[in-house]
């Protein structure tokens, strides 16, 4: 399934296919995505955390066509220029313990190469957007999980980045953080590419104009969030609109591959 | 990179490592401080035994610091990021290298200044064995990053350390090839030796080269590697293909002799010169003791002086060994011991004749030695107090008929001497 989106996108993902050994993960998927906030959900096991690797030019796709800001990551001189422009969480947010929440932020505004005069600044732009202003000269090891979180957030989008992966970025928040999160998400996806890779169904409705859901390597649906609810019927589980429509969604994109 | 660097060197491995290697030094200095006590060459030149411990530490360093990706699981966070890899290797290496190098400055910096208060000879190109000796540590610790990037375990580090000091340690006991230059440790660097200039300038390249190679395989930089072997390859050549030292050269103005100019002559080697008014205050009574008796020695010297390899005679001069001697806030370690040094001319000079030993004999060497230094007796009925209560002048003839005997080997003569008291 192909998702046309209005101007131009910002990832173009034609004929993916990604394995891991014999397992295949992906086997031909297909994704566009524009400025915005997209939500990627499925079940575990689904793929998501590979797509978002690869977009993340982590891992390498066996086969297809990935191009990322209008340049294709298998191009290494176009890796460089793309890899500026990029912001990620991965769903493992490894960090230094010993480092200041200031210090881990600059290090990785030094290591997306920003412009040596503009890191302070936008250190601290990005602390603020994460409201960890005032804990930017704490040591990440004593950051609760939910901060290391949004710490981890702030080096994602310190550089401005125009394609911005997160990966489970509301695991560990409370549930005040993740209303400031959906509404940090939606400032980002105003000018940015937001692909937020969640569980919480809730989270895409609140603060995503779009959603895809993959099952089984394949993408299984794309739309905005209202089109996922209304994909749902009273006969389906979930204790929202939005989890009867993503539950509906599944069933049948099985029962299409067991049939 | 300036920032990066700051951080790492705050946060990273760094302090821990200049904090290792301050005590490594500490220690080592510690431990025989009488090898380098008021002498800049000797300072430096036991830096380079040092380094056995100091190379371990940085290695052990360096693995710890280059597995910390590793250990916090920031692989899949940095592999994302545009700056190339070996920028931030780079920073890793030079954070662990400077502060370890610091570490070893700082403690070498007191002690230079211990140094410095005693040395009377500022020394030659002690600098070129300070540098090699800095150079190597930042070798070390550009091998330790590149063992931490090859072995994901967390015990590479001591393991790493371990085997740097064995392999490092194993190079001391095969000295008799050229290519042990290619290890920086070693251990026969004495105050007065000169290490030839060239030498000095191929083991520096030598260890740039191999850091250079080292940072390149860590990086997996495929092209730089292939250069970086090359020129070590290229260092190392006139290091292993050289003539072979088998002795290295004597500083010429480093052994030359300085003395006392009131009393009896005392001499020791320039380098050695700021022991000269403690040893004369031991020595030069014994000295005055025997002025005058016929065949007596009349002078003590540094056995520094002696050209290398001679074998001290017994003429009139008694050689005296230094080593162990010197102490880091001045005086002599221990008097005694340099003293017992005059044992030398009261031994019975048997070279090439047959000395028959008799209780007799042994009395009168035994006697003529406690004489000679003028040491209390444990118990007061012993000979050397009945030699003692004869007047002065016979004390003297008597110590005299002893040093010819000795120095003919007559066991007869020596023999009548221990019957006569």
């Amino acid at each position: 399934m192909t998702v046309n989106v209005e101007g131009p996108p910002t990832v173009t993902v034609e004929g993916l296919r990604v394995s891991y050994g014999k397992r295949v993960v992906h086997d031909g998927l297909d994704l566009a995505l524009t400025a915005g906030v997209h939500g990627l959900l499925g079940p575990n096991g689904a793929g998501k955390t590979t797509l978002m690797r690869v977009l993340a030019t982590v891992a390498r796709p066996g086969g297809g066509r990935v191009r990322l800001l209008g340049r294709d990551i298998s191009d290494r001189a176009a890796l460089r220029a793309i890899r500026r422009q990029l912001g990620y969480l991965p769903q493992t947010f490894g960090f230094y313990p010993r480092f200041t929440v200031r210090e881990f932020v600059e290090y990785f505004a030094w290591l997306r190469e920003m412009p040596r005069a503009q890191i302070p600044l936008a250190v601290d732009r990005a602390l603020a957007r994460v409201g960890m202003l005032e804990r930017a000269d704490d040591r990440m090891k004593h950051l609760s999980g939910g901060m290391l979180r949004r710490a981890g957030i702030a080096q994602a989008i310190v550089n401005d980045p125009r394609l911005i992966l997160l990966d489970e970025p509301t695991a560990g928040l409370d549930p005040e953080q993740r209303v400031e999160f959906r509404a940090l998400l939606r400032e980002l996806g105003v000018d940015a590419c937001v692909l937020v890779s969640t569980h919480l169904v809730e989270d895409v409705a609140a603060a995503c104009s779009r959603v895809s859901l993959v099952d089984g390597g394949r993408l299984v649906f794309a739309g905005t969030p209202q089109e996922l609810a209304d994909a749902g019927g009273d006969g389906d589980s979930g204790d929202s609109a939005i989890e009867r429509g993503y539950t509906a969604v599944l069933r049948g994109a099985r029962a299409e591959v067991a049939g | 990179m300036r920032r990066p660097l700051q951080v790492e060197l705050l946060r990273g491995t760094a302090p821990a490592a200049a904090l290792a290697i301050f005590g490594g030094t500490v220690w080592m200095l510690c431990v025989h401080a009488d090898v380098w006590a008021g002498r800049w060459a000797g300072l430096v030149g036991y830096f380079r035994v040092c380094l056995l411990i100091l190379c371990a530490l940085m290695v052990a360093a360096g693995a710890w610091q280059a597995g910390r990706e590793r250990r916090r699981g920031m692989g899949e966070l940095l592999a994302s990021t545009p700056r190339p890899a070996w920028q931030p290797l780079l920073v890793s290496w030079l954070s662990v290298a400077v502060a370890g190098s610091a570490g070893a400055v700082a403690v070498l910096g007191g002690a230079a200044a211990l140094v410095g208060a005693q040395a009377t000879y500022p020394g030659r190109d002690w600098w070129w064995v300070l540098l090699v000796g800095l150079l190597a540590l930042w070798a070390a610790a550009a091998f330790g990053v590149l063992v931490g990037r090859l072995v994901p375990y967390r015990a590479i580090a001591p393991i790493a350390g371990v085997a740097t000091y064995v392999g490092l340690g194993a190079t001391t006991y095969v000295d008799v090839y050229r290519a042990t230059w290619l290890s920086p440790v070693r251990d026969n660097l004495r105050a007065e030796l000169l290490i030839p200039g060239e030498l000095h300038l191929a083991q520096a390249a030598w260890l740039l080269a191999l850091t250079a190679t080292l940072l390149a395989l860590a990086a997996r930089i495929r092209w730089v590697t292939v250069v970086a072997v090359a020129l070590t390859a290229a260092a190392a050549v006139p290091i292993v293909t050289g003539p072979r030292v088998s002795r290295l050269p004597t500083d010429p103005r480093a052994v030359e002799p300085v003395c006392t100019t009131d009393g009896p002559p005392v001499c020791m080697a320039r380098v050695n010169a700021f022991l000269l008014d403690d040893v004369a205050a031991a020595i030069q009574p014994l000295l005055t003791r025997m002025a005058g008796i016929p065949g007596a020695p009349t002078r003590a010297a540094d056995s520094t002086i002696l050209p290398d390899g001679q074998v001290p005679g017994q003429a009139e001069t008694v050689w005296l060994n230094l080593l162990e001697q010197p102490q880091v806030f001045g005086g002599l370690a221990e008097v005694s011991e340099l003293r017992s040094g005059f044992r030398q001319i009261t031994e019975p000079f048997c070279d090439h004749a047959h000395l028959d030993y008799s209780p007799e004999v042994d009395k009168a060497r035994t006697v003529a030695l406690q004489w000679l230094l003028d040491e209390q007796q444990p118990l007061s009925d012993l000979p050397t107090d009945r030699l003692r209560a004869l007047p002065l002048d016979q004390q003297r003839a008597w110590f005299g008929e002893y040093l010819a005997a000795a120095r003919a080997c007559d066991g007869k003569r020596l023999a009548e001497l221990g019957e006569r008291l």
